[in-house]
């Protein structure tokens, strides 16, 4: 019904506005907020520390010193060279949640990755075709979607002992019918613009299609993405707690916080230092995640 | 026209806007008055101010605007400097606005009449709700919206874009204001409700002694409802006149070349080239039948038919332009996807060259893409946004070709020089372009197959004049070069009047009238081409009587089509067996083809017309 | 209204769908999984022959689909089988030769008395994300881009870096144990919910938090909110009648995608707490291979999340007409 009218003013100021491509202008702003500085700061401090200390301490973070066991961190009276004290067999906590946290990010970046995939393709097919392959799509989505991640991971996972493989399985199948929706509904609306009806029109099959609208489409997906890590490593480490994750002597921060639970009374940071850092590390990954969004929103609405 | 005391009174006003550090100026030094149940209009292309104008007039200039001099005064009070009280009582009050875009002013998820009298109880505390409630109603009434009870509770997305216009000037003049802003209100309406909206507000400005500022985009627009006018350009009121004055003996140079630039329907005198040549024409359509189907929300597993286009048949000739041209919801779009075969017609035939393009293999269909392609409207959308231009363009080849990458390369070179593309572009990304450059990087990516049919669905109407034009030429250009033949599709008759060699009018899914271009638009045989050419603002002399034309009403939906001929629930002339029998597009003494029963057996519309008003 | 009772229709049946899959996939898997459950119920020093007879007893060496089919016409008629492992009391019962069955608990005995206590945690918690979440999302969008859309962001940001167990044992640590403030551990009253509730509500904040700054900014933008200025509305009308509505679908919608979170987390916060809610009974039953339990828990839950995001689509059509059905 309505007809554009001509839009001369916003062409012009198009045209004057700067080269530099839109993602260079987003990364810009969001480095400007403190909130990104502080974010960043804390992540590179934490991996410079997770890269180096393990090389450098003498410490073990598996072999059992019993001499030396539940000694508290150093801000309650403890050596240096346990800096946040020992677990009730003596091996060093700092030592064990870094290592931890590399497991932690490994897994949970094998699982991100997964689960963008998968939902990602399923969604756009979805979304693109539209019809009886959308319904059984989306009905398969949601029935993924009711299976609540706990009581997946139960089932799955007391099959046989843990293993990472199987829990990256667990996470990623628990998340990927999120993707699969956004992706859908991106889709859907994007099917719509005229760009694709061009592609049609010149004979363009689907499949390239498709392919075009995913240059278009993913990017922004991929960088919520960057956020699920930061919560696909609680995930994991809730299910390392309830004792069907990563199993010891491998370290991860929810075996090693399960194993505390029992002296929470008399050696309470066993628990609790290694939930520390995983909350240090993950604060700063969401502090930068967090104002890459809100750039990024800015760049969609114009004001960048 | 003066008053004692002007209602509104502008002085000197200068605003400027903020944006990213620079400050520049919107509107500089503007001073006019209005006075008591004064048309006055304000005309301007896009960027010369008129929307931060409309704001000022209200008071409200907020970042990124910022007030830099002068005044605005209403009745003796500066608008600029009110404390909020003050500007309480006046806005929405004592001083009315209709906005441009009637589909975006209402909130979506509230009934309409609800938001009206919200409105009311908002500007008039004191009134109580069913008082509120009947007022709304009453003015409903006035404004011609039919079954204005049940309209009342229904959700704009209900409203066509007419009655949610009206609706709007229902909000406006709600408290009674003294003034009311309009503005560009007919921006986004069809032509023939845009008339009947026009025609509106001058019935309520008698009824409600209100003074209108009529701000608008073009001069024929200002001049159906204005008696004065101000030319806004670059920020600056350039001149201001009676209307009929400033037409005819325009001071400034500005006005001069905007009133030279308008273009011509009527006095166009020479009728475009016709190149066209074979008789075999080169796309023909028979038949041609589209129903789509929508949920009905009244019954549990029903479905309602939306007959998008009803038996349509035509025939185009190589190196002809064929205009298509019509309103909202006449099928127009829905033809343009069924003849570049992104869906397929229910019933009929689409020849290509001779061939039926439904029997054709894929393959043959893949070819046949070749031979022909459709532009679109929006060139910022047409194209992707994330792909530098020059793969864009290669894109054609890589679909249909398999070419060495030097050889697709240079190709898209020599198109991009043809088109007018500078080569140095290639690998930019669509961001920094123009809407012109835009459009003729999808001219490009048409070209490069060398089609020899070319459908363009409203490609040039979101260009402005200057840009218009040089594309037509470019068009023509290509046309001598190559042979091409061009489909029109455009709400745009000016367009159609300067470029197209025959013309097909259509209304609810049918071609009602077909002919030459100048026969149709001087002896138009369809009572509603004469509405639609009738109700086209323009500063000449129409060669036929416009006022007996107009027409009432809205469309009906094309889902409960009436039996016998879609157009005569509101047709002037029509007579009881317009409502028995469908007529069928055919020829009529005069010229043209007409699917009207009234023209085809005999006597012209004009008299019919005359005669039929005498009697009213 | 007709069309109303055609979108119910479908939507139960397809909800009915979803519940025999997910009930027939638990169902399968569980008797797929090693660990044998008579064996557990029986104890480890019961001859095999015994236990081959009471699992063919039980049931359990019938061809799957049968047992299935069984199961169901049972449950239609209310009765959810009985613990494996739990007897009226709430003790396991384990390793115990005498099989006297009548000492086994109801599973729909054991899942009415908790399913209550978790509605209580779950509606708990939801208020308290509310009371959190809706002020500061909403003056985020409102003053996008200034101080309080950061402090929205700030504060989204530590919640959502929290780890929920972490949480509940340093709040349980710290409020319970050091300070004696508010008692956490299990359930004797309702201010044991408390502190379990704000730890799920800590972690459903930060995404509705998000949902809400984006989704008012956006309205904000539109331009019938600018018009409503001009058409005379005051500014405080317009946020509260024109912009809440508005901004409310896409944070409802979050509601019906996140109710997996919120049940996960209210499965680990009730058993850090030893909350005698669903969710602990879940953790509890899987341990213990309770399969009657288990399989009744899976299709609670399912049921739950069917009727809830239906609910969700009921209330964003009616707040929003133009969503279709």
């Amino acid at each position: 019904m309505s007809t554009t009218s001509p839009t001369d003013a916003t062409s012009a100021s198009l045209a004057t506005a700067k080269e530099r491509s839109a993602a260079r202008r987003m990364w810009a702003v969001a480095s400007s907020y403190t909130q990104f500085r502080i974010g960043l700061t804390i992540f590179v401090i934490l991996a410079i520390v997770t890269i180096v200390w393990p090389l450098l301490s003498s410490a073990s973070a598996t072999k059992l010193m019993i001499a030396d066991r539940a000694m508290p961190p150093i801000f309650l009276g403890g050596r240096w060279d346990h800096i946040l004290g020992t677990d009730q067999l003596g091996r060093d906590l700092l030592l064990r949640s870094l290592i931890g946290l590399q497991n932690s990010i490994a897994i949970a970046l094998a699982a991100v990755i997964l689960m963008f995939v998968i939902g990602s393709v399923i969604g756009m097919i979805a979304g693109f075709f539209g019809g009886w392959l959308d319904i059984i799509l989306m009905r398969l989505t949601d029935a993924q979607l009711s299976i609540p991640l706990i009581i997946l991971a139960i089932t799955i996972l007391t099959v046989s002992r843990p293993t990472p493989a199987g829990v990256i399985l667990v996470l990623a199948l628990s998340g990927w019918p999120t993707y699969s929706r956004v992706t859908r509904s991106i889709t859907l609306s994007e099917r719509r613009k005229e760009y694709v009806r061009g592609a049609q029109i010149l004979g363009a099959s689907s499949f390239r299609i498709m392919l075009l609208m995913a240059q278009l489409i993913l990017p922004p997906i991929a960088f919520v993405a960057v956020l699920d890590v930061a919560r696909m490593m609680i995930y994991e480490a809730i299910l390392g707690f309830i004792g069907i994750g990563v199993q010891p002597p491998i370290p991860s921060f929810g075996n090693v916080m399960a194993d505390g639970r029992k002296y929470l009374i008399n050696a309470w940071w066993i628990a609790t230092m290694p939930g520390v850092l995983l909350f240090t590390s993950l604060l700063s990954i969401n502090l930068m995640g967090a104002s890459l969004e809100r750039a990024r929103n800015r760049l969609y609405k114009g004001t960048i | 026209m003066t008053a004692a005391t002007p209602v509104l009174d502008v002085r000197h006003l200068s605003v400027d806007v903020i944006r990213g550090g620079d400050i520049r100026p919107v509107l500089t030094d503007v001073s006019f008055t209005l006075g008591e149940r004064q048309i006055l209009g304000v005309v301007g292309e896009s960027g010369s101010g008129k929307s931060v104008l409309a704001r000022a007039v209200m008071g409200s200039v907020i970042a990124p605007l910022r007030h830099r001099s002068g005044s605005v005064f209403y009745r003796g009070s500066d608008l600029l400097t009110l404390p909020p009280q003050g500007i309480h009582e006046v806005r929405g009050r004592k001083i009315g606005y209709i906005a441009a875009d009637p589909g975006n002013s209402f909130d979506p998820t509230l009934p309409v009449g609800q938001q009206l009298v919200e409105k009311l109880r908002a500007v008039q505390p004191r009134c109580s709700h069913s008082a509120a409630v009947d007022q709304v109603l009453s003015l409903l009434e006035s404004v011609h919206i039919p079954s204005a009870r049940m309209r009342f509770h229904e959700f704009p997305f209900q409203y066509s874009g007419g009655m949610l216009q009206r609706a709007m000037i229902v909000d406006a003049l709600l408290a009674e204001p003294d003034v009311v802003i309009a503005d560009n209100i007919t921006q986004s309406l069809d032509v023939t409700i845009a008339a009947q909206v026009v025609r509106l507000l001058r019935e309520l400005r008698d009824r409600f002694r209100s003074a209108i500022l009529y701000i608008a985009n073009s001069l024929p627009v200002a001049c159906e409802i204005a008696d004065e006018i101000a030319v806004l350009s670059g920020g600056r009121l350039v001149e201001q006149e009676p209307s009929d004055i400033l037409i005819r003996q325009p001071r400034a140079e500005y006005t001069k070349r905007l009133v030279q630039s308008i273009p011509r329907i009527w006095e166009v005198r020479e009728p475009p080239r016709d190149l066209a040549s074979d008789a075999r024409p080169i796309l023909t359509v028979r038949g041609v039948h589209k129903t789509y189907f929508v949920n009905d929300r009244s019954r549990l597993f029903h479905r309602q038919a939306v007959r998008a286009v009803q038996g349509v048949q035509f025939e185009i000739f190589p190196k002809e332009n064929f205009g298509l041209v019509g309103e909202s919801g006449c099928g127009k779009s829905t033809l343009s996807r069924l003849l570049s075969w992104i869906e397929t017609p229910d019933r009929g035939t689409i020849l290509f060259e001779g061939a039926d393009i439904k029997s054709m293999s894929g393959r043959q269909r893949l070819a046949m893409r070749r031979r022909f392609q459709l532009l679109l409207q929006d060139p910022f959308a047409a194209i992707p946004p994330h792909v530098p231009i020059g793969r864009t363009i290669e894109e054609p080849l890589r679909i249909h070709y398999t070419l060495g990458r030097s050889v697709r390369q240079n190709l898209v070179l020599d198109v991009m020089r043809e088109v007018g593309l500078s080569v140095a572009d290639y690998e930019r990304l669509p961001v920094g372009l123009s809407a012109g450059q835009r459009q003729r990087v999808n001219i490009a990516r048409a070209l490069i197959l060398q089609p020899k049919l070319l459908i363009l669905d409203e490609t040039l109407s979101s260009l402005d004049q200057a840009e218009q034009g040089r594309l037509l030429e470019l068009f023509d250009q290509l046309q001598h070069q190559y042979g091409l033949t061009y489909v029109f599709i455009s709400h745009d008759l000016s367009l159609v009047r300067k470029v197209c060699t025959r013309v097909a009018v259509m209304y609810l899914g049918k071609i009602v009238e077909l002919g030459a271009n100048p026969t149709i638009f001087f002896q138009p045989n369809h009572p509603y081409t004469r509405a639609m050419l009738s109700a086209v603002p323009t500063l000449e002399a129409k060669p036929f009587n416009s006022a007996e034309c107009l027409l009432e009403g809205e469309p009906p939906s094309p889902i409960n089509l009436p039996i016998g001929c879609g157009f005569a629930p509101r047709c002037p002339v029509a007579v009881r067996r317009c409502s028995e029998r469908t007529p069928e597009l055919q020829s009529v003494a005069g010229g043209t083809a007409a699917a009207c029963l009234v023209a085809q057996h005999g006597g012209s519309i004009g008299d019919a017309v005359y005669a039929a008003t005498r009697h009213r | 209204m007709v069309f109303l009772l055609g979108f119910l229709a479908r939507r139960l049946l397809q909800g009915a769908a979803i519940i025999g899959l997910v009930s027939f996939a638990v169902f399968a898997l569980l008797r797929v999984i090693p660990g044998d459950p008579v064996r557990l119920m029986l104890g480890p020093m019961t001859p095999d022959y015994v236990v081959e007879q009471t699992a063919r007893q039980l049931g359990l060496r019938d061809p799957l689909l049968l047992q299935y089919l069984r199961y169901m016409k049972g449950v239609m008629k209310g009765e959810l089988g009985r613990s494996f492992t739990k007897a009226p009391s709430g003790e396991a019962v384990g390793g115990n030769l005498d099989l006297n069955r009548g000492e086994r608990a109801k599973v729909f005995d054991l899942i009415a008395g908790t399913l209550p206590l978790t509605f209580q945690l779950a509606g708990l918690a939801l208020v308290f994300a509310i009371i959190i979440a809706v002020p500061l999302g909403l003056l985020g969008g409102l003053h996008a881009d200034r101080w309080p859309d950061s402090l929205a962001l700030y504060v989204a940001s530590v919640f959502v870096s929290v780890p929920n167990f972490w949480l509940g044992i340093m709040l349980a640590l710290i409020f319970t144990a050091q300070l004696g403030w508010i008692p956490s551990i299990g359930y004797n009253g309702f201010v044991y919910t408390v502190l379990p509730a704000l730890v799920i509500a800590v972690e459903i904040a930060p995404i509705v938090i998000r949902s809400l700054t984006v989704s008012v900014a956006a309205t904000m933008q539109q331009p019938f909110v600018e018009i409503a200025l001009l058409r005379g509305l005051s500014r405080r009308q317009v946020i509260i009648s024109h912009v809440l509505r508005n901004s409310a679908v896409p944070v409802l919608n979050l509601f019906g995608v996140q109710l997996g979170t919120l049940l996960g987390g209210v499965l680990i916060v009730e058993y850090i707490f030893s909350y005698p809610g669903l969710g602990f009974l879940t953790v509890q039953s899987v341990l213990q291979r309770d399969f009657p339990t288990i399989q009744a828990i899976a299709m609670v839950t399912t049921s739950v999340f069917v009727l809830i995001n239906l609910l969700v689509d009921l209330i964003s059509a009616y707040v929003d007409r133009r969503l279709d059905y």
